[in-house]
């Protein structure tokens, strides 16, 4: 017996451990509203790469996005797969984020151009939120212009979309 | 596993030293650093939407592209939090001891702190500025050895990117090594061997995502990418007109130390602050969420 009690209680003693480990673990987190998309995106596969194709590489895009003038300079911020990004800067202040972008690898995105009446370039365009406007060329690249200053306005950022090689970026496989 | 990125910036302090470091060094890049906390309120700031359901799905795209690892956002939080060695215990410390709203360096806080060798001291300030040009690869899909890519993009530094390189030049620079610390870590690394960089603690802890192969080679990439930098960082301090003491006296609202003590002033925020971790974490949701609301 007396061998046995202590080893009882090195076994009762870790097993309490090991309960408070795991409710502290657990206990604190309050729900939030991106628990179901860190749970998604988690997942093995996830639901976005069993439906996603291979992307372009986003530096194939470069040559479509239209070159600064007029007094905008245009920066290059970000080129990642299917993905590249550009600012536009009047008098060093950023005014807008222009961007090319693959849908093959998020194709949700492509879906709100289906219920588009409106065209610029001869591309299906839309409205985005309240300072983004879009077109989708050859069912694919995803096109975009977002205000980043309350001056540059909806027709500034169709002028800019039209400035695009968006006849080029049509061709690219 | 590692925390979500939503609650790594909604978990972002809003007031302990290292908030309280970057406030003090608002002189130095006037305006430029908000501390914008909170996964869905750097949703709002960076896009300026307002809508409910829209900032929904930008965030559930960023959450998306955080989460897949072969997009380098991980391995870029990775080195942001790696390259801070905080000691939250020292800091908690400091900040229950607060006098009038200042933290006294002195007494049994002063003790319990050792400045670093000039030598070590040089090499952080390195591998600091080597993880930026790094996680700047990774965040912006650069070439992760693209030294000349990244000086372009430092030009256009803004915010708290421009924020936490104003904080690298003061508490890993001006303080601890003075007024001439570029010319002192170019000495000093040098003198750097190999075998020296592979005992450095915040090298161990940072090592494999530096490029350059083996310490040899990475101590090489370390020295040409310094060597390119001073430049940047040369012209900063001087178009500012940045001195320690300038630093200091903006430091002295929140910590009192006297003039003679400032490699203890280095090594109390050496320990007790995370301001990369904490900028950085700013930087990467930030671009995170400004691709995540082009591509949705």
């Amino acid at each position: 017996m007396k061998s046995i009690l202590p080893r009882w209680r090195q076994i009762l003693a870790s097993l309490l451990l090991s309960v408070l480990l795991l409710v502290t673990a657990c206990a604190p987190q309050a729900p939030s509203r991106w628990d179901e998309a860190q749970k998604e995106s988690t997942q093995k596969p996830t639901q976005v790469s069993r439906t996603a194709g291979k992307p372009v590489e986003g530096g194939k895009f470069n040559k479509f996005f239209p070159a600064g003038g007029g007094g905008y300079q245009r920066v290059y911020t970000q080129e990642k797969p299917g993905f590249a990004e550009a600012k536009l800067k009047k008098s060093g202040q950023d005014v807008a984020v222009i961007s090319i972008s693959d849908t093959a690898s998020n194709p949700t995105a492509a879906q709100k151009f289906q219920q588009s009446s409106k065209k610029i370039g001869g591309y299906p365009a839309v409205s985005q939120g309240s300072n983004g406007t879009a077109v989708l060329v050859a069912n694919r690249y995803q096109v975009k212009v977002q205000s980043r200053s309350p001056g540059f306005t909806q027709s500034d950022r169709e002028t800019w979309l039209q400035k695009f090689d968006l006849n080029g970026l049509s061709q690219l496989r | 596993m590692s925390k979500p990125i939503f609650q790594l910036v909604d978990e972002l302090p809003t007031n302990n030293v290292t908030t309280m470091v970057l406030r003090s060094l608002d002189f130095v890049v006037p305006g430029q650093w908000q501390n914008i906390v909170g996964f869905t309120n750097t949703i709002k700031a960076v896009t300026g939407e307002t809508d409910d359901s829209f900032i929904q799905q930008i965030g559930e795209r960023a959450i998306f592209l955080y989460n897949d690892k072969s997009q380098g956002y991980q391995r870029a939080m990775w080195l942001y939090q790696t390259v801070d060695n905080t000691d939250t215990a020292l800091a908690a410390a400091a900040l229950a001891n607060k006098v009038g709203g200042a933290i006294p360096l002195m007494g049994g806080l002063l003790t319990s702190l050792t400045p670093k060798a000039n030598k070590a001291q040089a090499i952080d300030l390195c591998l600091k500025l080597v993880v930026e040009l790094v996680a700047f690869c990774q965040i912006n899909g650069i070439p992760g050895d693209s030294i000349g890519d990244f000086l372009g993009a430092l030009g256009e530094y803004s915010g708290e990117s421009l924020m936490r390189m104003a904080a690298l030049v003061c508490i890993d620079g001006l303080i601890p090594l003075g007024p001439d610390f570029l010319g002192q870590t170019l000495s000093m690394l040098g003198e750097t061997t190999p075998s020296d960089l592979e005992q450095n603690s915040t090298f161990k802890g940072i090592s494999s995502l530096i490029p350059g192969g083996n310490p040899a080679g990475q101590l090489g990439f370390i020295n040409q990418s310094f060597d390119s930098v001073k430049g940047w960082m040369s012209n900063f301090v001087a178009s500012r007109g940045l001195t320690p003491e300038a630093v200091v006296s903006n430091m002295q609202n929140f910590v009192q130390i006297s003039n003679d003590k400032l490699d203890y002033l280095g090594a109390f925020l050496d320990m007790s602050t995370n301001y990369y971790e904490h900028t950085g974490t700013q930087t990467l949701a930030r671009r995170l969420i400004e691709r995540a609301a082009a591509e949705i």
